[in-house]
Order: C-alpha cells, then sequence, then structure tokens
C-alpha cells in the first residue's frame, strides 16, 4: 500500500462525529420523527408457545371510538408474499392459522393514539387450540415431534464454494443443513495418538438494545416512505418490493441513529406490517414496540456444539469434526448464515491436516433467532476454545504453550482458498498472558481462584460484498459524504468522516455524514459483519481520492504545473511552501455561486469458486481474552479479578470506538458466560419476559479490574489496513471464563452460564464443597 | 373521561403550562406533549434509566413518575444541562473527550444520572460511580468508559476549584 495512505497522525483521538448529537440528547433516532395525521399500531402477540387458531373476533375491538382498523392474518391480501426470512421465506406477516411461540404476532390494531391501540387489543378475542409445544432441539426432533410448518416455503439456494454444501428444510423440523469437508476427517483421525469427543451447550441471549424496536410508515400515495431503525435499509427495500409486488423504486426507506441493533435490527423486521396497516388505514402509521415486545422479536442461537478432535501425543493437532445444532426458533430470520458461520468457524486460529463441519438450524417454539453480533463465530469460538483448553490440560500441556504450537501464522490462508490470516494471533495472546493479573487465594478463605486464557476467532467483513459512497464538496471546502453503513453506535460515522477529511485534508468538523436513505444514498449490502470500516470505509476513501484527483487538475492548470507537485492543505492547493486557496479558484473558473466537486468509490470483492464460502472472507478478526477469576466453594458464586482482553484493528481510525467495541461486547459476553439467559420454564412459558426478569450487566457487573488493548497490525484491507473489530468483544469470554473456572477448581463445565448453581453442582459432583454444617 | 390536573413548573429554565392527566406520565408530558425528544423510552418500567430527568435535582425515572408531580417543580432533562452560551455541561463535555456512549440512546439519562451523583459527591470513588450507574442501563459501552468520564468530570471540577482557590485576591 503506498505511503501517501498513511496520515500524519489522528488528532489526538478526538472527538466523536456524532458526539453532540448524542451527549446533547439531540439525536435523531427514528421515534423522534412525527408525521402530520398518524396514527399509532400496536400488535397482539400469542399467549401461546403453539396452537393453531380457530377464530379471531375482531368486533369489539373495530367498535371502539378511535379505532381504525383491525388486521388479522386474513388481511393480508394486499401482499404478494406474505412471509419474510432470510433464505426461507417462512415468517408471516401476522399469524395466518397458527402461532409457533409465544409472542407471535397474531393481530393489529391502528388507532388515534396508544391508549385507544391497548384497550382495541384487549378487546380482541382470538380461540386457540393449543399444540404440544417444542421447546428446544431434542423436543423438535423426537419421533413423534409435531411438523411445525407441514410445507416447504418460498426459499432461495445459498451456494457456496468449494467443500461446502447447503440445504433449505431439509427435513422435519429442520430449517437449515451446512456441511463442509477439507480433507479426509476419519483418516487422519485413525493416524491421531489421542482423540477426544466433548459436547457443550451453547445459552442465548436477547440483543436488549435500548431503543426498542419502531417503525413508521407513510404509504398513501402511489410510493411508501418508510423511517425504520433498520440496520439495512436497502436489503429491506428489497423484501418490501418482493413482498408487495411493487418496484424497489417505491419504497424510499430514512434512517435516522440507530439506538442500538447488535444484529437484532439486521433484515426485515416488521416493516411489512406497518406499511400494509398505513395502506390500509390510508394515513401515516408508526408501529412501535416496548422493549419486552423487542425481546420478543430476535435472539441469539443456543446451540449444542459436539467437537471431535485428533491430536498428537507431542501437542499437534491433527484432525477436527465439528457437529453443531443451532436452536433457530419459530422462524429463520438469518439462521442459515449463522449455521454457515459457527461450522466453518468452529475450526478455530489452528492448522489441521483435515476439517469437517455440519452445522443445522432445528426449528422450535420459540423466540425467532436470528442474527447476532458474533454471528456463530461465538458459539464457536466457546466450543472450540474450551476444548482446546481441555486437550491441553488432558495433555499435561500449558494451554497457551498447546496453542501457540499449532496457530496459523500471518499470511498463510485460513483454509485452503480461504483468505490469508491478517493478525498476530500469537502476540496477542503473549499480551493477554503478559498483563493478566492473578494471585493464588489467600489461605484459608473458601475460595479457589484460576485463570484462563481464549483465542476467539470469526471472519470480518463477510465475502464478495461491495461497497459503495459518494462525497460532494462545496465552494468553502464542506464535505458531504453519503453511504449506506448505518450509524449504529459502532462509531460508522467518525471512521467515515475522518477517512474523508484526511484524504481531502480538511478538518473532520467540515464533514457531515448523510443520513441514509434509499432514494439518495448509494447502494449498500448492510450495516452487518463489522463492514463499515474495511468495507465501505474502503468506498469513502476511493470517493475521497477521486475529488483530490479534480481538486488538483484544478491547480495544476491554475499553476501550470503537473498534478504530482501539488497536495491539499486547509481547501487550498498547496506547492512546496506556495499557498493556492482553493474557494476563489472555483469561484472564478465556476462563476459566483459557485460549485460542488463529487467523486465515487465502489469496491466489490469477488466471487471466487475456489474458496469454501464462493468468496474469500474479507478479514480476520481476533478475540484475546484473559481472566483471573475466584469460585467461593460454598455458594458457587463466581467473581471476576482481574481481565485483559485485546482485538486487531489493523490500523485504528478512532481509538476511544475501537475500545469501545471490544469493552461493550466483552461484558455482554462476560452477562452471558455468568448469568444472562433467555430462558423459559419447563412447562413452556416464557421465564424472562420483562427488564425485570431480564437481568444484563449493569456496571456493577464489571470484573474487579479490566483493561483493553488494540494491536495494530496494518493488514486489514480498509485504507491504511484497517479493519473492523464490532464483533470481536463477544467471541473470546465464555471459552476464558470456563477455561479459569477449570484452572481454578479442576471442573470443567460445559452448561452455560456459569450459574452459581451448576457451578456448585459441579463442585458437589467432584467433592469440592464443604458440607453444611450440622 | 378524568378532569384535568393543571400544573405549573419549570423545565429547562422556561415556566412552562400543562394540563394532564392523572394517569398520565412524566416522560409522556415530556416527550409527546412538550416535543423534548431528549427524553426517550426504552423500558417503560423504571428498570433502565433511559428516561431520567432531574426534579428539583432529584434524579427521578419520567416513564415512572406522574406528571402532576411536576406541579410546582423544576425539571432538567439532558438538554437543559447545559448553562449559558455553552453547548454541552462539564458533564456532558467529559462523556464527548472519553467517546462515553456508542448508540447514544441511554447517553441522556446517563449524563442526568453523573450530573446528579457529582452534586451529592464532587469526588466520588469508583465503588460510588458503580453504585450510581446500577440506575441505568448501557448496553453499547461496558460501562468502563462512562465510567471514566465521570471521573474525568469530577477530577476537572477539582482543578477548576483548586485554581479559583489559588487565584490572587483583587
Amino acid at each position: 500500500m503506498a505511503d501517501d495512505r498513511r496520515p500524519n497522525r489522528w488528532p489526538a483521538d478526538g472527538a466523536r462525529r456524532d458526539a453532540l448529537d448524542k451527549v446533547s440528547g439531540e439525536g435523531p433516532y427514528t421515534g423522534d420523527t412525527r408525521l402530520p395525521g398518524m396514527l399509532e399500531a400496536r400488535v397482539l402477540r400469542s399467549p401461546h408457545a403453539h396452537a393453531m387458531i380457530r377464530a379471531i373476533d375482531t368486533t369489539a375491538a373495530r367498535a371502539l371510538p378511535g379505532v381504525h382498523l383491525v388486521a388479522t392474518g386474513a388481511d393480508l391480501g394486499l401482499l404478494k408474499r406474505i412471509t419474510f426470512g432470510n433464505w426461507v421465506h417462512d415468517q408471516p406477516v401476522l399469524a395466518t392459522d397458527r402461532v409457533r411461540y409465544e409472542g407471535d404476532m397474531v393481530a393489529a390494531v391502528v388507532a388515534v393514539d396508544e391508549a385507544t391501540a391497548f384497550r382495541a387489543l384487549e378487546a380482541i378475542r382470538v380461540d386457540y387450540q393449543p399444540l404440544p409445544p417444542l421447546m428446544d432441539i431434542d423436543a423438535a426432533l423426537a419421533p413423534d415431534a409435531a411438523d411445525m410448518f407441514g410445507v416447504k416455503h418460498p426459499n432461495v439456494h445459498m451456494k457456496l464454494g468449494r467443500g461446502a454444501e447447503t440445504a433449505n428444510e431439509p427435513r422435519r423440523n429442520v430449517l437449515f443443513d451446512y456441511s463442509f469437508t477439507d480433507g479426509d476427517v476419519d483418516a487422519a483421525l485413525a493416524t491421531a495418538d489421542r482423540v477426544f469427543t466433548d459436547r457443550f451447550h451453547f445459552s442465548r441471549i436477547a440483543h436488549f438494545y435500548m431503543e426498542p424496536w419502531i417503525c413508521i410508515a407513510d404509504a398513501r400515495a402511489n410510493r411508501a416512505e418508510v423511517w425504520t431503525c433498520n440496520q439495512d435499509p436497502f436489503l429491506l427495500r428489497q423484501d418490501l418490493s418482493e413482498m408487495f409486488g411493487l418496484p424497489e423504486g417505491h419504497f424510499r426507506i430514512r434512517a435516522s441513529y440507530v439506538g442500538g441493533g447488535f444484529g437484532g435490527k439486521s433484515y426485515c423486521k416488521h416493516e411489512p406490517l406497518a406499511v400494509l396497516l398505513s395502506m390500509l388505514a390510508g394515513q401515516p402509521v408508526r408501529l412501535q414496540f416496548s422493549l419486552d415486545e423487542s425481546l420478543l422479536t430476535l435472539t441469539q442461537h443456543a446451540g449444542e456444539l459436539e467437537l471431535t478432535t485428533g491430536v498428537m501425543n507431542d501437542g499437534t493437532l491433527v484432525a477436527r469434526r465439528t457437529a453443531i445444532l443451532l436452536d433457530g426458533g419459530a422462524y429463520a430470520d438469518a439462521s442459515a448464515q449463522v449455521a454457515v458461520r459457527a461450522g466453518y468457524r468452529a475450526a478455530g486460529p489452528y492448522r489441521w491436516q483435515a476439517y469437517d463441519a455440519s452445522a443445522s438450524v432445528i426449528r422450535t417454539t420459540t423466540i425467532p433467532a436470528g442474527s447476532y453480533r458474533g454471528m456463530g463465530g461465538t458459539q464457536a469460538s466457546y466450543a472450540s476454545e474450551s476444548q482446546i483448553d481441555m486437550i491441553a490440560r488432558r495433555l499435561g500441556m500449558d494451554p497457551l504453550a498447546f496453542r501457540h504450537r499449532n496457530l496459523i501464522p500471518a499470511g498463510v490462508p485460513f483454509k485452503t482458498g480461504d483468505s490469508a490470516v491478517d493478525a498476530d494471533f500469537a502476540s496477542g495472546l503473549d499480551r493477554v498472558a503478559a498483563d493478566l493479573r492473578h494471585q493464588p487465594a489467600p489461605a484459608g478463605a473458601p475460595v479457589l481462584r484460576g485463570k484462563g486464557f481464549a483465542l476467539g476467532l470469526k471472519d470480518g467483513g463477510s465475502f464478495g460484498r461491495l461497497g459503495k459512497a459518494a462525497i460532494k464538496i462545496t465552494t468553502d471546502g464542506r464535505v458531504l459524504v453519503q453511504c449506506g453503513a448505518m450509524e449504529i453506535g459502532q462509531g460508522a460515522t467518525t471512521v467515515i468522516s475522518r477517512l474523508a477529511a484526511d484524504v481531502l485534508k480538511v478538518p473532520v468538523e467540515w464533514v457531515r455524514y448523510a443520513q441514509v436513505d434509499t432514494d439518495t444514498t448509494p447502494f449498500d449490502q448492510g450495516t452487518h459483519a463489522s463492514c463499515a470500516t474495511a468495507l465501505t470505509g474502503t468506498a469513502v476513501y476511493e470517493a475521497a481520492m477521486r475529488v483530490r484527483e479534480q481538486l488538483l487538475e484544478i491547480g495544476a492548470e491554475e499553476l501550470g504545473c503537473d498534478i504530482s507537485e501539488l497536495d491539499l492543505a486547509e481547501w487550498s492547493i498547496r506547492r512546496g511552501s506556495e499557498i493556492l486557496p482553493l474557494e476563489p479558484v472555483i469561484k472564478r473558473r465556476y462563476g459566483r455561486f459557485g460549485f460542488e466537486i463529487t467523486g465515487e468509490g465502489f469496491i466489490h470483492h469477488p466471487k471466487d469458486p475456489s474458496a469454501p464460502h464462493g468468496a474469500k472472507h474479507l478479514y480476520w478478526m481476533p478475540h484475546w481474552v484473559g481472566v483471573s477469576l475466584e469460585v467461593d466453594t460454598g455458594t458457587g458464586m463466581i467473581r471476576i479479578l482481574d481481565m485483559v482482553t485485546g482485538v486487531d484493528a489493523g490500523h485504528a481510525i478512532h481509538h476511544g470506538g475501537v475500545r469501545g467495541q471490544d469493552e461493550g461486547g466483552t461484558l455482554v459476553a462476560l452477562a452471558q458466560s455468568l448469568f444472562e439467559e433467555i430462558a423459559y420454564t419447563s412447562d413452556g412459558a416464557f421465564a424472562t419476559p420483562t427488564p425485570l426478569d431480564y437481568r444484563v450487566a449493569r456496571a456493577a457487573d464489571l470484573p474487579g479490574s479490566y483493561r483493553s488493548f488494540i494491536l495494530e497490525s496494518g493488514l486489514g484491507p480498509g485504507p491504511m489496513g484497517a479493519k473492523g473489530v464490532g464483533e470481536a468483544g463477544m467471541l473470546g469470554v465464555a471459552a476464558a471464563v470456563a477455561n479459569a473456572i477449570e484452572d481454578a477448581t479442576g471442573v470443567r463445565l460445559t452448561d452455560m452460564p456459569f450459574t452459581p448453581e451448576k457451578v456448585l453442582a459441579a463442585l458437589d459432583a467432584a467433592g469440592l464443597t464443604e458440607p453444611p454444617a450440622p | 373521561m378524568n378532569d384535568l390536573i393543571p400544573i405549573r413548573f419549570r423545565l429547562n429554565g422556561i415556566d412552562r403550562k400543562a394540563a394532564v392527566e392523572p394517569n398520565q406520565v412524566l416522560a409522556d408530558l415530556l416527550r409527546d406533549d412538550l416535543g423534548q425528544t431528549d427524553v426517550r423510552v426504552s423500558c417503560d418500567q423504571g428498570v433502565c434509566g433511559v428516561c431520567s430527568v432531574l426534579v428539583d435535582g432529584v434524579p427521578v425515572t419520567a416513564c415512572l413518575t406522574p406528571a402532576f408531580r411536576a406541579d410546582g417543580c423544576e425539571i432538567v432533562t439532558a438538554k437543559g444541562l447545559a448553562s449559558g452560551s455553552d453547548a454541552l455541561s462539564d458533564v456532558q463535555r467529559a462523556f464527548v473527550d472519553v467517546s462515553a456512549f456508542q448508540c447514544g440512546f441511554c447517553t441522556p439519562g446517563m449524563v442526568i444520572s453523573a450530573t446528579a451523583l457529582l452534586a451529592a459527591h464532587p469526588a466520588p470513588d469508583r465503588a460510588t460511580i458503580v453504585g450510581w450507574l446500577g440506575a441505568n442501563v448501557c448496553r453499547c459501552t461496558g460501562y468502563q468508559m462512562i465510567i471514566e468520564a465521570i471521573e474525568l468530570a469530577a477530577a476537572r471540577r477539582a482543578e477548576t476549584l483548586h485554581v479559583r482557590i489559588g487565584e490572587p485576591a483583587d
């Protein structure tokens, strides 16, 4: 990469570009939009996990003053396709004949205000015929389990690359199968000195974004305008187009700041219902969920992961076979992609003679599971890094030395045909090992102490994706950047503004990142997979370079010299010590009303059928974790004493932003390791339906001490070697905690979360607890 | 139909009048009736602290506070924290300087809690900060940078105080 791409330095971190909007309370967020004549829509949800709908009586609800309409599954006639979901379109806009989870949407009310809408919901009578619920993977796969759908749905086949196969809805209650084969695992395992098979249970958590899900639709005239908190405005536009049988241009999606997403606001959610209600009402409609309802909208995937790993007595890894069952919940959402990524990523950052994986998504009568920060990589890293530690201990080797022996070095492809590893896995491991503070337990205290490490990994930036950006700069040097990276808190505004400011040599305060609007913003494939910096950022960089070239050409003409002699500086052309201010030059050339110089940037990573997933993964996202903890042998309580985590930003464009991604993800993952969980009662009722029941991390849940670090390998594909870090914080934590527990107690926990009850039961089984005093 | 209750209060330094339903909450009055969009509602049950505002200097969750309770009170929201020509208060400035926010949805409530905390404890230790932050949920940051922002604001106030004390008298 050319040297001129490297800036002198960023201003000592400096403010995020969205700081004033957010710290002042200004926003805006989607819910701040108000339209004249806007009505309020709310939905009625199933109290049953699984039931047939015999009849719905909306007469009393419709008769209430102020109620504009009540819609049920019988009112979907305006839709050409009534279902949505990625790859498999199986989720109806409103339930038609059957509900498949507690919270499934049965009817919607449009009324003059929220209170009226709630009264109307209470007046709707639904006659349900309950069916046996299928609350987990075992129940759904039981030979006598009911078929949750009984039909195949409209779907798109996911075509991948070398060694990878997929199938949609292959068997009863199975949404999706993924398989990947790289070499002959059976033959390789036969040569191994030892072969270990271990099973792990991964629990699931909610996204718990603070901004409850919301969408405003105005579909009165011959087009539909939508304001929503979605991470993927252009993907949503395509879904709306297909579902309503109207051209994409019929729909205009507009976005504000998104109040947290973590994957939970990706792809099509309930925007089609908002559009439909607005069409039926002939007025703008706001469909707003409570935070309770947001909990019912989507979760992470729980899963059962079985790893069979062969190893030589000297500690050389030989081969691994991964078998994963993911709990997809009631409907598809993005489950297929999660399965693909979980299966592939469970190889971990290690060299194998052979690796194969199968990952299936099982349907259950629970909240749909879908995209979640980490996207299968969290599940995979948990199982893989747990088992690596277990094997090291079984071989009597130091877990860190065992890892070091088997790491893929930077520059070597993750798998044949895939992109090369662009991080120094070893240096991050050394760093956490050196930085972690660990002291033995005080003598006589009823506690055991241990330390554990993990190296979580996922690919980042997805594969075969594209990025687009447009920049225009006014006569006075103010820059407007347009691209489709949604500001969901990850810092896209800051990264994008800084990249443009750096190339155009203007203060970052002169750069404004335009709000995303599908009518005017260049196309984008969605804010996922930690793409904004490495992918969209590259397009922004290219767009800025096009503007820069035009400005230098103007300068070359004005000064009668070659472009190579010129540079930009503070909205001037600079030749050596000579400064030519641009504003007067532009006015002289284009007249006193001035001009706007514009530039576009585009990047498209090509398909490559020899790559396992049909295109190379854009980059690699490690998460290094070290944990020192204490287990109370009387109560089973775990106290995190010290913690160190690190990520590889390639090149950190805003250190505070990178740090916040790691620390924020890490605390969510730590909560998931210790207590946070979507739970159902034994008879199938949702046990954590409100923020009072569903416990997320508070400040008091921070480790006793905690430091994060940023490595900058400079090897990322983005501008100046940058890459994304947005999902890294989720990856390594659960395994590091489990590894530390084993280090402390000698007992291995494989069933997340590691609650005091489970810890105590495991200690009891191992005879490590004190018998209660008589 | 309930009888409306007339109330008078001060909102971010401006005298306001309103007629509120007996069952109306302060969040709805401020956000829906008075357009105070920095008062955001998340959990709507007093758990998350996103909607926090100051009522006579005391932080409350506006989603659980009856609107009539505002009668005769001084209400301050995040937008009302700055004084004079400053766009931000010193607490807000510290949040900017530490990048102690991400999605920003919880931030107004956070700066309200932090402001009340520093009024009660000008030099809080970490345990005090952690205790006060028990009233607010942030799903993005992992809290550590928020804690640092509060510590920074406290340190700057102490510094300012020190400089003032050290200034020669006229």
